[in-house]
This record gives C-alpha cells, sequence and structure tokens, in this order.
C-alpha cells in the first residue's frame, strides 16, 4: 500500500505539540476574556467576490480557492480580520466591539516551510475606537500576550504608514514607482531605491528623506529624527501620533519593549495607521503582527475605525521550545487497573476521582503490571472485587 | 554572536579581506578546512560556507544574522531579507546574449532562453508581455544557444570572454551592477542592532 502523504505546507499536529499548542491557546484565551474580548468564528469558506472586490484585496494567485455546486468561486478563509471586519460592517448592531479569534487562514503561496499553508493564528480587533490611547493599549494588551504565552527576550517593534505615504508624495511618483520603492525600502535597499527617484527625477529634498528611511530604525530617538527630515503634512502628523502612542507606553510601563522602525513598509494593505511586529531573539520571522485600519469596513458598507493583532500559534511555540521554555507536562493524578470482574468498582472509583477534580486514567487488568509501571501518574490503584487498593 | 553566511569559493576570500578590514577575525575564512561552520579567535563571529544560492535562505529563516551573497543571486531567491550595503565586489552584469542573428525563426515563434536565474528571466519576460520558453540549465549556459537547444542565454557576463569564445554576443544588458551584496535577516537587524549597526557603518566606509 502507497504511504499516504500530506500536500506540502501543511501538517498534523501530533499529540505533544498539541498539547503544547492548546495550552497556549488556554493562556491566552484567558487572558482575552479578561480583558473583555469576545470571541467570534468566521466561516471557513466565503465567496472569492466579497475579497476580490475590495481596494485592498488580496492578491489573487495567494487564495485558495473551490468552486460551489452552483459553480460560484469559494475561498478558504484567507485573512482573519477581513472576515472579522466584513462581519462587524454587516451582522453586528453595535458600534464598538472588541473581538477576539483562535482560528486557521490559508495560503495558497506559503508552501515550502511546513505549516506555511494552513496558519493558525489568535487575534483580536478592537472595532470602533481611534485614537493614540486606543493604539497604546493594543500594544500593551500585545505585549502582555506575549508574556502570557510564555515567551521572554521580545521587542514590538512600531511603525506608520501615514509616514511613508507622506514621504512618498513629495517625490510625485507614478503609483506603480511607488509600489517599486516601497519594495525597495521594505529592503532597506537605498541603492535602488536612490535608482527609481532620481529616473522620476524627484526633488533633492525628497530623494534625502526617502533614503533615510532604511536607517530609520531603533529607540524612541528615531521619531526626533524622522521629523526633522520632512515637512509633509502628513508625515508629520504620523510622528506626531508615534510620539503621543510612545509617551503613554512609557507612562504605561512599556517603554522596554517597543522599537521603532519607520522603514517597515509593508505591502500596501488595508493598514492605515500605526503598525507593529512582535520580534523575539532566536526566530528569523515575527511571532506577532497588526496595526490600525481604519478604512478596511468602508469596503463592507460601514465606516468603522479599528485595531488589532494576530499572534502566530506556531511560531510562538517554536520560539519556547528554543527559549526551553516549553510548558510542562503535567502528571496524571492516578491510574486504576481493573482486575477481570471487577470493572465495574474501578469505573466507579474513576469517576468519583474524576468528579472531586482529578485527572484519572482507567485500564483494564491484561495491561499488565509493565504497562501500568509505565503510565506516568501521581498514585496507581488495583479496583478488585474487593474494593480499590493502593498500589 | 553574530553569525554569518558566506558563498563558498572566490567571493569569500574577497569577503575575508574586507572584513578583515572592519576589524573582523575573518581569517577562518580562508583556511583550507572541511568545516562548514568555523568561528573567530575571539568568539564573536561565527561563518557558514554555504553555496551562494542557498545565502538567502541561511539569512532569512534566521539561521544566519548576516548574508554574503550577489545581487543576482538575491533577485532570483526574492526573500523577504535586508539588503543593507552594495559591497562593490565581483561587479558584473545579467545579460542577454546569443548569435548576432536568430536562427530557425520559422520554426520556433518564441523566444527559448536558456537560463540558472528562471525566476528572474520568468519575471523580466513576463514584464515586457512577452511569451518566451525557458529553459533550465545548471551550468555552461553558453552551450545552449551553440547547440540549438535555445536560442539565447540569460546569465551572468563578467568579462564577456566565453561568449566571445564561443561566438556569442551580448544582445541586452537586462541588470547591470550586479556585485555582492551585504544581506541581513529582519529580526537579527532589529534584535541585535548593537552588534550589526557598527559592523554595517565600517563596512560602508571600507567600500567607499
Amino acid at each position: 500500500m502507497a504511504i499516504p502523504k500530506l500536500p506540502a505546507g501543511v501538517q498534523d499536529v501530533l499529540p505533544e505539540e498539541s498539547r503544547c499548542l492548546d495550552l497556549i491557546a488556554e493562556r491566552l484565551r484567558r487572558k482575552f476574556d479578561e480583558n473583555g474580548y469576545e470571541s467570534v468564528a468566521s466561516a471557513t469558506l466565503e465567496y472569492f467576490s466579497a475579497y476580490s472586490e475590495i481596494r485592498n484585496a488580496l492578491p489573487e494567485e495567494r487564495l485558495f480557492k473551490l468552486a460551489d455546486l452552483n459553480g460560484r468561486l469559494l475561498v478558504l478563509r484567507p485573512d482573519a480580520t477581513l472576515a472579522i471586519s466584513r462581519i462587524a460592517a454587516t451582522k453586528l448592531s453595535q458600534g464598538q466591539n472588541r473581538l477576539c479569534y483562535f482560528t486557521s487562514k490559508f495560503d495558497l503561496q506559503g508552501g515550502g516551510e511546513i505549516s506555511n499553508r494552513e496558519i493558525l493564528q489568535a487575534g483580536v480587533e478592537r472595532l470602533g475606537e481611534s485614537g493614540a490611547f486606543s493604539d497604546a493599549q493594543t500594544i500593551a494588551f500585545a505585549i502582555e500576550c506575549l508574556k502570557t504565552a510564555g515567551l521572554g527576550d521580545f521587542v514590538i517593534d512600531l511603525g506608520h504608514v501615514g509616514y511613508f505615504k507622506g514621504v512618498l508624495e513629495e517625490c510625485g511618483l507614478s503609483s506603480e514607482d511607488g509600489e517599486l520603492l516601497r519594495r525597495q525600502i521594505n529592503r532597506k535597499d537605498g541603492e535602488n531605491a536612490e535608482r527609481i527617484l532620481k529616473k522620476a527625477g524627484a526633488s533633492a529634498a525628497a530623494v534625502n528623506s526617502v533614503l533615510a528611511l532604511p536607517a530609520l530604525f531603533g529607540g524612541a530617538e528615531v521619531l526626533e529624527r524622522a521629523r526633522a527630515l520632512t515637512q509633509n503634512a502628513r508625515a508629520q502628523s504620523a510622528i506626531a501620533h508615534l510620539q503621543e502612542v510612545d509617551s503613554l507606553l512609557s507612562r504605561m510601563g512599556y517603554a522596554n519593549y517597543v522599537s521603532y522602525d519607520l522603514g517597515a513598509v509593508r505591502r500596501l494593505s488595508y493598514y492605515s495607521g500605526i503598525v507593529f511586529s512582535g520580534l523575539v531573539r532566536g526566530l528569523g520571522a515575527p511571532v506577532l503582527s497588526g496595526g490600525r485600519y481604519d478604512d478596511l469596513a468602508d469596503d463592507f458598507g460601514k465606516h468603522i475605525p479599528a485595531v488589532g493583532f494576530a499572534l502566530g500559534l506556531k511560531r510562538i511555540l517554536i520560539a519556547l521550545e528554543r527559549q526551553g521554555n516549553l510548558p510542562a507536562r503535567a502528571r496524571l493524578d492516578a491510574v486504576i487497573v481493573c482486575e477481570k470482574g471487577a470493572e465495574e468498582v474501578g469505573y466507579r472509583e474513576a469517576l468519583r476521582l474524576a468528579d472531586a477534580g482529578k485527572r484519572v486514567k482507567l485500564l483494564a487488568s491484561y495491561y499488565g503490571e509493565a504497562d501500568l509501571s509505565q503510565t506516568e501518574a501521581k498514585e496507581r490503584f488495583k479496583a478488585t472485587r474487593k474494593g480499590v487498593e493502593k498500589l | 554572536m553574530i553569525y554569518f553566511a558566506v558563498g563558498k569559493g572566490r567571493i569569500a576570500e574577497k569577503c575575508a579581506d574586507l572584513l578583515a578590514r572592519c576589524g573582523v577575525d575573518a581569517a577562518p575564512l580562508k583556511e583550507e578546512t572541511r568545516k562548514l561552520v568555523l568561528c573567530d579567535r575571539a568568539g564573536k563571529y561565527g561563518f557558514f560556507l554555504v553555496k551562494p544560492a542557498d545565502v538567502p535562505t541561511y539569512v532569512e529563516a534566521g539561521v544566519a544574522d548576516l548574508g554574503i551573497v550577489g545581487k543576482d543571486t538575491l533577485l532570483e531567491e526574492n526573500r523577504e531579507i535586508y539588503e543593507l550595503l552594495d559591497l562593490r565586489l565581483g561587479e558584473c552584469r545579467l545579460c542577454l546574449a546569443g548569435f548576432p542573428e536568430r536562427k530557425d525563426v520559422l520554426t520556433n515563434p518564441h523566444l527559448r532562453v536558456a537560463t540558472k536565474y528562471v525566476n528572474t528571466a520568468r519575471r523580466v519576460f513576463e514584464a515586457r508581455g512577452e511569451q518566451t520558453e525557458i529553459i533550465p540549465l545548471h551550468g555552461s549556459i553558453e552551450l545552449a544557444p551553440v547547440t540549438g537547444l535555445a536560442d539565447v542565454i540569460f546569465d551572468v557576463v563578467e568579462t564577456g570572454s566565453t561568449l566571445k569564445a564561443n561566438g556569442l554576443v551580448v544582445l541586452e544588458e537586462v541588470y547591470t551592477g550586479i556585485t555582492a551584496r551585504l544581506v541581513a535577516n529582519k529580526v537579527s537587524l532589529k534584535l541585535k542592532s548593537r552588534e550589526i549597526l557598527p559592523l554595517v557603518a565600517a563596512l560602508k566606509e571600507v567600500v567607499q
């Protein structure tokens, strides 16, 4: 018989890894609940058209597609934030909502690395609120969530899409050249950025401020440097906003957890304000990413300013393993072996212990003493006709 | 500790000189050894010697914090990494080359392009809206037009002597300024900036 295989980029989660993922999820779930986030679950299948016609449509080649019985094109949930924004705009009556989710998103092109096409995420969205304090609270909560997950030695790297967009306005580039420039800046490739700008005939001042972008990262002092680099109103207001958020985070006690990068300009997506990612020592990719997306819900028929973030559970687990902080396995409280003919005795004892909040495993006698000694439990019992005796 | 991924071969030696001028003890890179992981004496830097095309992979995964790799490889691999500096080493061009006159035009309406740079070639021709047949090869690319396997080649050209020896000419310079680049992992640059940034500044001084 041929060995059954899995497609590239997906994995089966085996018991030990699954236990750890569950534990992380459980810690986060409690954290979300304690902070007033309500859980939602969006449908796994959606119409392709729901997301292909919005302004910041996801690239078509990254969507997992299937055909419905009537021939309409369906997609597997490509993005949790998009789904939640759609739900909030079309199905929730009140304006303000704090929502959270645990779900998988699917990325057709995430192949190669295992678990890159089905990505397990936990996340929160704060819908219907804006302002620096809302942003600061979200970042502070992101930090708390990473701590809750068990991680140490991490920072939240913070930027603002308004700064790049403002600086870009000064250059007078076409939208294609703008996108090309963004890619170079996001790569911190100043030289190719310079070539694009010179070809487009941007002013010396504009070239200067764009070329400074790749080096605009570090502590809060970066914001002062950034402010001095441009006169653009949009860029200036982005810096003013980041400074307000920075001051709030310092006063809230999180100054040591935050760094800044104004040259981090991801694909011009639905983000409209602050953007941030969680970086952990020892892991080459972010474990968390998020930002403000005030105009996204407009595409679903309602204006809802919002901010949120998602945590990659698999990446968090990898980071925990590398930091030597995997959640320990809790031993069973008791294991009970039943002698033949005394099954009901053992069963009743197992029920009684379980009712008392103990974790119990019941074994039939023919597993024998050898199996019993391999089962890790704090206490072992034997059930006989006469009753239950401790071993 | 800062880990470097360096392409084995010609460029590794040149990089060793460059790094030495920045105060990095890169002597291990020049040793005759079969070891793949090398460390400096002070234990500040580690070096992985890898196949050039694999440098972006090591850096993207964060196994190496920094890497030194040709721009041609970066174009081909198109990874999520930072490109920090042009080290101005080993300059060459990515060119289309072939015979001055195309042959067998009637039976070959689409251009057949032999190359090691499959992704880059595909992107170049796609952007032009030209339909081509890409023929992936791993070496001796010049042989393809000579034997009629392809019409043209898309490859790096340094001096052009191999082309000339086979009767081929550069038809078009698609990318000029293909040189060695310093690349960095996106997380390492932030979390190890205290070690990495001074090194980048020193390298910048040296290459300029």
